[in-house]
């Protein structure tokens, strides 16, 4: 079986994190999103793999190659313009010549989730899955195991299932697709309605293993702690004496952790980081590649990606630190209830720190109010206190 | 990275593995060898490519053969350090790729149990643990040795009892089992066998294979039959090795950010802090000279400009093949040389320590000539380069100079300790940054388009950015056969001026420098002539569109380390105009990877 993955879109609801990447790129346990999926593939034996990409197409394929690391086949094509799921998933046509999965680069999946879904034996079927906050997603209407309807993001939802973006198709979907494309209607949802009016068997396959979104900035905290809980424990680089690690904890060759520290897991610090003395890190933490943290700070619950500096006496909490920002001393990041502003819609957020993107440097003393966002290359003066959302590129004197 | 085969089938096993092995040269080549199982266990190794191997290999028959190719990042490249490893009675032979971490502890208990030790090797542990355990079944003594070691391995072993059986096994390392008929295969990776089978099963860590001529058995840890799906195939060798690049050239460009984090692995220390060079020690010098040829050349100067800048030292470069004959030779001579056998820089280093000079070498193989002649070595740690056109092996030499400086500046104390903590952390960003520049490849080959009908270039730049105005052009020269000219963009005017037309379109490196204004001018006198310019200019420069025709973005980083950025940026425009000029990018005319004769 072939499968397609789509990881051409933005996903600008993750601002400003999607501003240097793609969402497939996101670090999650300090791997990218899509690496997840293309693991479950692999492990279900579907190696053959066409990945459609788009913004900022070139982070993906320069971090996966030809997929040799995880051994499957990978073959790129390019989504000019990111009009909608359908028309990106036409744009591997040419390469698929059997059923096959299509399925989203930017969900975490694991592998037994799509077991169930590569042994039906549908020509059409959905993967659901029970979600809290249904009207999040496109929310499925089923009748005797058959979907009548998926709705996109209503208001209301009628019933707590929502379909993954996960689906079985045969080769036959693309002519169904390009009619569609014709109506103006780009979006696979929109084709799998469309068969489902017209009496078609649209299968539901209820997903009995992890499948896990991010779609804002604060999911990542959530989704970042429940897959930290997955990663194999490892110790490697220096450890100096005395330091306390406790329970799951993942550290990267060449990484120096300085006596005097604590570690908690589940955490996982990456590659080449030079850590303490004296740093304490709290379960729920990713810290990245080549991340130096000075003496006296203490990181939780939050994710900090690859090359960043955070100076000493720094409070990080429920944040999300782009990669290779630089942070100087006596820095806090106040974490509680704040309202975040995203595409026009103002959301509360229950105990969030700050969000800040790649490459901003940040000067000693600096505090940010909870649920702030700082765009990328930004730069925060000495003593600054920042309370709301900022644009790329901002300067706080 | 090393690279391993094993072979048991009808062949006469040691010919296949020679040649398998050839096509694992690229995982590294400073030293081979094989074992072959017949009526007896036949060892041969050499310290030297796989060529000097198979010169020198004797006949030995059988037809079961492990084969090893190893390029040493730690510890000495020897005939005893190579592969394949023997217990004690030379019965059982074991290759192996990766690093057994508790090895010093298992030495000493073997050591203590009466075992005796022919190598520095971690893996060699192994054959002396599979002999402990053996009781005529190989895959049980491997299974019980594995059950003691810590650390990452793929490994194969064959035992003089059990000919027609090789025993394999994973962790973390690459391992694939080729599956033929009446023969079978295991390697570090596909295309070692692929002219022999593209059948293939991907092992998991944890496996042990069992592989006979007529079958392959594969046991999860828990030592029951595991079922793994066999795959075929599709590509060619020649693909595999290039990864889905294009060219070796790209796949090595691309490589960088890897290259760059290896070179600097371990010798970095922000907090404290400090440059862990030990192998560097230089002692007290008044006089420093670095000598090299082409690319190298140029990363010398490149780090000229540095270690004067950061540890205020005069440092005079020269063409090996001029310094030799008529240099001034002394103080310490650094020699830069990717192969390590470069004639010409041997000879300079040589000819300089018959002057009583200290020597260094910077290279990239261990264990190559100039590290046996000089009285220090560094290794850039950068993998093989396969590609004519010297790449990532630039980068990891100029990261190597700059570490230089940066030790040189701390001991002399003309640098103080917070400037030193800023470039360390600089330093760490260069992958990233690095990494940048690839994502925007896009945007470099448009750029490519507009200058590969071009049929003269010129590149210029002031200060560091001088050297690589020359690389750039050198780049270009080497591969799009376009003639390109590095100058010093002050010396424009005193000739070269003479050169321009509106048919010449010049390549500016203009960076946050104390002589941007100085480059604007010259930018202005180029304009003036109607040279098409196109600025190579950091993110954060914002008025740079209004000077020029175009502008190459590159990630900002404080001088000098905006050289590493701005020269892949070169390195990738040189590749696009090649490739839309459709040159032989690999195999350049007229040209050799490694120029070892004079």
């Amino acid at each position: 079986m072939q499968a397609v993955v789509l990881a051409a879109g933005e996903g600008r609801r993750l601002y400003p994190f999607t501003d240097d990447r793609p969402k497939v790129m996101l670090p999650i346990a300090n791997r990218p999103i899509m690496e997840y999926v293309i693991e479950a593939l692999a492990a279900n034996n579907i190696r053959d793999i066409v990945v459609v990409t788009g913004y900022k197409e070139e982070t993906v394929r320069n971090y996966f190659g030809d997929g040799r690391a995880w051994k499957v086949n990978l073959t790129y094509v390019t989504q000019e313009k990111q009009i909608g799921t359908g028309h990106a998933l036409l744009q591997a046509a040419s390469s698929i010549d059997g059923p096959f999965l299509a399925l989203a680069g930017d969900n975490i999946v694991d592998a037994q989730s799509l077991s169930a879904l590569i042994d039906s034996q549908q020509d059409t079927a959905v993967l659901i899955e029970e979600s809290s906050s249904p009207s999040k997603y496109g929310v499925v209407q089923l009748r005797q195991g058959r979907i009548t309807a998926i709705v996109e993001k209503p208001p209301q939802a009628e019933t707590n299932l929502i379909s993954t973006g996960i689906y079985r198709f045969q080769p036959s979907i693309f002519s169904r697709i390009e009619d569609l494309l014709q109506e103006g209607k780009p979006h696979l949802t929109d084709v799998v309605c469309q068969q489902a009016q017209n009496g078609e068997q649209v299968g539901a396959v209820t997903g009995t293993g992890t499948w896990m979104d991010v779609v804002y900035p604060w999911d990542m905290l959530q989704v970042n702690a429940q897959a930290l809980r997955a990663a194999a424990p490892r110790r490697a680089g220096t450890l100096e004496d005395p330091v306390t690690i406790r329970g799951n904890v993942r550290i990267g060759d060449h990484t120096v952790i300085r006596s005097g520290s604590y570690i908690v897991g589940p955490a996982v610090i990456g590659e080449g980081c030079e850590i303490g003395p004296h740093v304490c890190i709290f379960p729920g933490t990713s810290i990245g590649d080549n991340v130096v943290i000075y003496p006296y700070t203490d990181v939780r619950f939050s994710v900090v990606m690859a090359g960043v500096t955070i100076g000493s006496h720094t409070h990080v909490s429920h944040s999300v630190i782009g990669a290779g920002t630089a942070m100087g001393s006596h820095f806090t990041a106040r974490h509680g209830t704040g309202f975040m502003e995203v595409e026009n819609v103002l959301h509360t957020v229950g105990d969030a720190g700050v969000f800040i993107g790649d490459d901003c440097t940040v000067d000693d003393q600096v505090t940010v109010e909870p649920a702030v966002a700082i765009g990328h290359r930004s730069h925060l003066g000495s003593g600054a206190v920042v309370r709301k959302t900022l644009p790329p590129e901002s300067n706080v004197m | 990275m090393c690279g391993i085969i094993g072979y048991t089938g009808f062949r006469e096993a040691s010919a296949v593995v020679m040649e398998c092995l050839q096509r694992l040269e690229y995982r590294g080549y400073d030293s081979a060898g094989l074992a072959v199982v017949g009526g007896q266990l036949h060892l041969f190794k050499k310290v030297g490519t796989i060529g000097d191997l198979a010169a020198d290999v004797p006949d030995m028959q059988g037809g079961t053969a492990i084969g090893h190719t190893r390029w040493a990042t730690h510890g000495e490249v020897t005939l005893a350090n190579a592969h394949p490893h023997t217990d004690c009675r030379r019965e059982i032979a074991v290759a192996h790729n990766g690093i057994i971490e508790n090895f010093q502890k298992l030495r000493q208990e073997l050591q203590r149990a009466g075992h005796t030790f022919a190598s520095e090797t971690d893996t060699e542990v192994v054959a002396h643990l599979i002999e402990d355990a053996y009781e005529g079944s190989l895959p049980q003594a491997v299974a019980a040795a594995l059950k003691k070691i810590e650390g990452s391995y793929a490994l194969v072993a064959v035992a003089r009892e059990e000919p027609g059986l090789m025993v394999a096994a994973r962790r973390e390392s690459p391992l694939v089992v080729g599956m033929g008929d009446r023969e079978q295969f295991v390697a570090s990776d596909v295309p070692a066998f692929l002219p022999f089978t593209k059948r293939v099963i991907y092992v998991e860590d944890g496996d042990l294979v069992v592989v006979r001529p007529d079958s392959v058995q594969i046991l999860d840890p828990a030592g029951r039959q595991a079922d793994r799906e066999e795959c075929l195939i599709t590509w060619d060798v020649e693909d595999a090795q290039k990864a889905g690049y294009e060219h070796f050239m790209l796949k090595e460009i691309h490589e960088q950010p890897t290259s760059i984090a290896h070179t600097l692995r371990g010798r970095l220390s922000e907090i404290e802090p400090q440059v862990l060079l030990e192998e560097a020690d230089l002692g007290e010098t008044d006089s420093l000279a670095i000598v090299a040829c082409g690319t190298s050349y140029y990363a010398g100067m490149v780090g000229a400009y540095i270690m004067e800048q950061l540890a205020s030292i005069p440092v005079a470069t020269a063409l090996s093949s001029e310094y030799r004959y008529f240099g001034q030779k002394r103080g310490t001579v650094i020699g830069v040389t990717q192969s390590g056998e470069t004639a010409d820089t041997l000879g300079a280093l040589r000819a300089a320590q018959r002057h009583g000079c200290r020597t260094m070498a910077i290279t990239n193989v261990a264990g190559s000539t100039a590290t046996r002649i000089a009285d220090a070595t560094i290794l850039t740690r950068c993998g093989p380069e396969i590609g004519v056109a010297a790449t990532k092996t630039f980068t990891s030499q100029v990261a190597v100079l700059v570490l230089l400086a940066l030790k040189m500046g701390l001991s002399s104390g003309a640098l103080q300790t917070d400037a030193v903590r800023g470039y360390v952390s600089a330093l760490r960003h260069l992958p990233s940054a690095v990494t940048r520049v690839l994502d925007r490849e896009e945007h470099l080959r448009q750029v490519a388009q507009t200058l590969a009908s071009s049929r003269h270039l010129f590149f210029i730049g002031r200060g560091i950015h001088h050297p690589l105005a020359l690389e750039g052009a050198l780049k270009m020269k080497e591969i799009s056969y376009l003639h390109a000219e590095g100058f010093a963009a002050g010396e424009l005017k005193h000739g070269p001026f003479a050169l321009l037309t509106p048919e010449t379109p010049v390549i500016a490196l203009v960076d946050d420098d104390p002589v941007r204004d100085k480059m604007l001018t010259n930018i202005g006198e180029i304009k003036a002539r109607k040279s098409p310019v196109i600025a190579v200019a950091p993110d954060h420069d914002a008025e740079i569109e209004a000077f020029v025709d175009g502008v190459i973005r590159v990630p900002s980083l404080p001088p000098p380390l905006s050289c590493f950025p701005t020269v892949v940026a070169l390195q990738l425009l040189a590749y696009h105009v090649a490739r839309e000029r459709g040159c032989s990018i690999d195999k350049p005319r007229n040209l050799a990877k490694s120029v070892t004769v004079e």
